[in-house]
């Protein structure tokens, strides 16, 4: 089909590097009128980076984007608009206290002669529009009321409205049920027979093989392949989403684990991304968390450390049963949380290493006055351990690198010598030495006999590490690896859908 | 590697705690001391220099209390009019012959109640807090009129000595409050605990909370010290002009947050210190002093002081990052 079709968008040879990092590699890509071009990859394969250059958030290095015959070397934001590539959000850019009608046509409403917004015009053309979509919605509701699907269809009806030729949806399922999945993916082929060209990005694998023309895979950057429709099968698409040389990767010592201690996590719920999650983590054992992003990790470990409510959800250490209801509680049973994000949620960004290596042990112990001396001391003997590099302890945090960044975040939690620590993404973004700093620490923690859990989407870190890895999909547990069972192939099956 | 560490310390210590912006208004101050001295003889005497500091007490004090608030992430507009109903109570209390000591005592305690309240209605109505303690402020404004029933208290010659007493006729009273409570407060959050706390909470609400700070009970904590050293304010003023009035106080919250970003503070919290706040409190007054000695009508002074506040927090903000 494709080939009768008018050429909508060329990539040609496209790069985009960040410091340390080639996020995009000399990619080809194109997309004709009509045609659903699925583009899938791990995360960190550049997904994200190619969406940026698209809709003109960022510029490639080198290359050329070529858009209904013109050459660009690059896009921004407002010329992305004018060309026609439009970007669908789940449920951003749109006014929730005007009605349905008025945001699709927004900016653009019909007038009548004295200049004021001609309604009937608007909400005649808004019904028509609904109508030839397929979309079963009133024209009159406030977008406030809809749910997050429904949002999303009026966005793809606004886009239509203003004709644009080019649509790029980044996962737009993630969080839907399974009714809600195929009536967007029944609305995308809609847009395609109007002869609009989609650009579909998604994990799940099920619906890439029901919507695709083609599939595109990216892998750390590069383009590995593009496949025709029904062309190829899902082991294939697999193994050249992960096909990379994983001997080169770190190798950890071994640790004895005892399993005659445990840590027992009972039926954690909560009411949106959290289903049912029961699981034991051993003395001195490192358990990796694998799946795709949005699968509920990172929520379930904030329920576990009492930072967001939970339904329910209880946990035995040792066989003793404890009660989480805060942070605060979390930190007096010795757990401890490094978050994924650690300049939104793990730093005081605007103080000192010091003041930040000591925030949760100065918060957690008795008395109020603050003993400079010893707290120095103390924070100094973190640093050397972990080899942060800094010119002073009284170094503002944020003049420091993501690496050292984040081995402050570690240091304020061995301060306080927590029992169980769990690393959400503990190397996303941070340059290699200190990636083998932070491995150091977990299997020396795995040593003195600590509860080790560990978040993490990059595959060879888990491979790696990880003693035992659990998969999760949509906020369940959908698979367990034992150390011999480890494996990129395992794991990525599992997080999509699979079963091995 | 130790000693690198060390002897970065104390270099790296004044620079980087907010110092920049002390070390700042230090040199601004010194300047404009200089160029008054200058300009009339009558400006650098000792009498003029307490004058200035006795001018600048209430503000001062009210603007630690502010300041606390600010450094938590916290914005209480609620101090003016605060003040004008502890100040009604105060009165009353005088005026009926009540102890000295107890009227303190009474008064303060009223004033720490109120912000205790605040901060509750502020914090667990998850308001913005300039919009929660502007609706507080019109609260108090009511509560300032209803307990005096409108009129100003008179507190019939007692309870001078509290405002105006000069110690060996020179050093007033209220000088020797600021500095105490500007000193107690610097140390307060600088070398407690509970300092560090609320400086965490306006840095990064998400990781303090995750760090295991109450949120909730530090911003409460917050909002009563403001409200309590607001009170204590009060008592000043009245025993200053020998009466209550409802519609006293009412330019102190806007002026003490001025003067707190003259300091160094930001006003989404978790930065600049006690020191800075002080300078804040003391180059105001500074100016409003030069003007008049310079004979400028008030009217105008308005405006000259407006425009200084303005430069003086565009200048210090220099060299910040910020764009947008």
């Amino acid at each position: 089909m494709p080939a009768k079709n008018k050429i909508l968008l060329e990539v040609n040879k496209c790069s985009k590097s960040f410091p340390g990092v080639k996020a995009f590699n000399k990619v080809d890509f194109d997309l004709y009128a009509g045609e659903v071009h699925c583009v899938v990859g791990e995360n960190g394969a550049g997904k994200t980076t190619f969406i940026k250059m698209l809709s003109g958030a960022l510029q490639p290095d080198e290359g050329t984007i070529r858009v209904a015959g013109k050459e660009y070397s690059h896009l921004n934001p407002a010329l992305a608009h004018q060309l026609g590539i439009q970007t669908i959000y789940q449920e951003i850019s749109l006014a929730p206290d005007l009605t349905v009608a008025e945001n699709i046509f927004v900016g653009n409403w019909p007038v009548n002669r004295f200049g004021f917004v001609d309604y009937k015009k608007l909400f005649g053309e808004a019904k028509k529009l609904l109508d030839n979509l397929k979309i079963d919605l009133d024209v009159g509701v406030l977008v406030g009321a809809l749910n997050i699907p429904q949002k999303q269809s009026i966005q793809i009806a606004r886009a239509m409205a203003i004709e644009a030729k080019i649509f790029i949806l980044d996962e737009p399922t993630a969080s839907y049920s399974a009714n809600e999945i195929s009536n967007l993916l029944g609305l995308v082929k809609e847009c395609a027979e109007n002869g609009v060209g989609v650009i579909y990005i998604s994990h799940h694998l099920e619906e890439i093989f029901d919507i695709h023309d083609r599939i595109t895979v990216l892998r750390d950057g590069n383009k590995i392949a593009t496949h025709g429709k029904n062309e190829v099968s899902d082991e294939k698409i697999i193994s050249e989403m992960i096909g990379r040389d994983v001997s080169k990767f770190y190798t950890r010592k071994r640790v004895k684990i005892d399993y005659s201690k445990e840590i027992e996590f009972k039926n954690f719920s909560n009411d949106t991304a959290v289903k049912d999650v029961f699981f034991k983590v051993y003395k001195g054992e490192i358990l990796g968390f694998a799946g795709m992003v949005g699968s509920g990790r990172t929520e379930l470990f904030r329920l576990i450390f009492g930072a967001n409510n939970r339904v329910s959800g209880d946990i035995f250490i040792e066989g003793k049963k404890i009660n989480i209801n805060n942070p605060k509680q979390a930190i007096n049973e010795g757990l401890a949380l490094l978050t994924e994000d650690r300049q939104k949620t793990g730093l005081i960004l605007e103080h000192s290493v010091e003041w930040n290596v000591s925030l949760v042990h100065l918060n957690n112990s008795s008395g109020q006055f603050i003993n400079e001396g010893k707290e120095s001391k103390n924070v100094c003997h973190y640093i050397e351990e972990l080899d942060i590099k800094t010119p002073s302890i009284k170094q503002i945090i944020k003049n420091l690198s993501g690496g050292n960044q984040q081995k402050v975040v570690l240091a304020k939690w061995l301060y306080v010598n927590a029992n169980l620590i769990i690393f959400d993404e503990p190397t996303r973004g941070i340059d290699i030495g200190s990636k083998e700093e932070i491995y150091k620490s977990m299997v020396q923690l795995a040593m003195e006999g600590k509860y080790i859990l560990m978040i993490s989407s990059d595959m060879p870190e888990l491979v790696a590490i990880c003693d035992r890895v659990i998969i999760m999909r949509k906020g369940k547990i959908v698979g367990e690896l034992d150390r011999e069972q480890i494996c990129e192939e395992n794991i990525l099956t599992y997080s999509i859908g699979g079963t091995i | 590697m130790k000693k690198i560490i060390k002897q970065d310390n104390k270099i790296a210590k004044w620079m980087n705690k907010g110092n920049k912006s002390v070390m700042y208004l230090l040199v601004l101050i010194i300047f404009a001391m200089l160029i008054m001295s200058f300009l009339d003889s009558n400006f650098f005497t000792t009498r003029n220099l307490f004058n200035i500091l006795n001018q600048q007490a209430t503000l001062g004090i009210v603007a630690m209390g502010v300041a606390i608030a600010l450094i938590t992430g916290c914005i209480d507009l609620t101090v003016g009019n605060l003040l004008a109903s502890t100040a009604a109570i105060a009165a009353i209390l005088v005026s009926i012959g009540v102890n000295s000591v107890w009227v303190v005592l009474i008064t303060c305690l009223s004033g720490l109640v109120a912000g205790f309240i605040n901060g509750i209605i502020v914090v667990k109505s998850r308001i913005d807090t300039f919009i929660a303690t502007l609706g507080l402020m019109s609260v108090y404004q009511g509560i300032a009129l209803i307990i005096p029933g409108g009129n100003n208290i008179y507190l019939k010659s007692k309870f001078i000595n509290f405002g105006n007493y000069r110690i060996g006729g020179i050093v007033p009273l209220p000088v020797i409050y600021f500095i105490v409570i500007t000193i107690i407060v610097y140390l307060f959050m600088r070398y407690t605990k509970f300092g560090r706390k609320l400086y965490s909470i306006g840095g990064n609400p998400e990781a303090a909370y995750l760090a295991g700070i109450n949120l909730d009970l530090n911003r409460i904590s917050a909002y009563a010290i403001s409200g309590l050293l607001a009170s204590f304010t009060s008592l000043i003023v009245i025993s200053r002009i020998g009466q209550s009035q409802p519609a006293m106080g009412v330019s102190y919250p806007l002026e003490a947050i001025a003067a707190s970003v003259i300091g160094g503070l930001s006003l989404s919290g978790g930065r600049g210190s006690v020191p800075g706040v002080f300078l804040g409190v003391i180059l105001l007054g500074l100016i409003r002093n030069s003007l008049n000695i310079l004979r400028v009508p008030s009217f105008y002074q308005y405006v000259m002081l407006g425009v200084v506040i303005i430069i003086a927090v565009t200048l210090s903000n220099i060299g910040s990052s910020k764009k947008l």
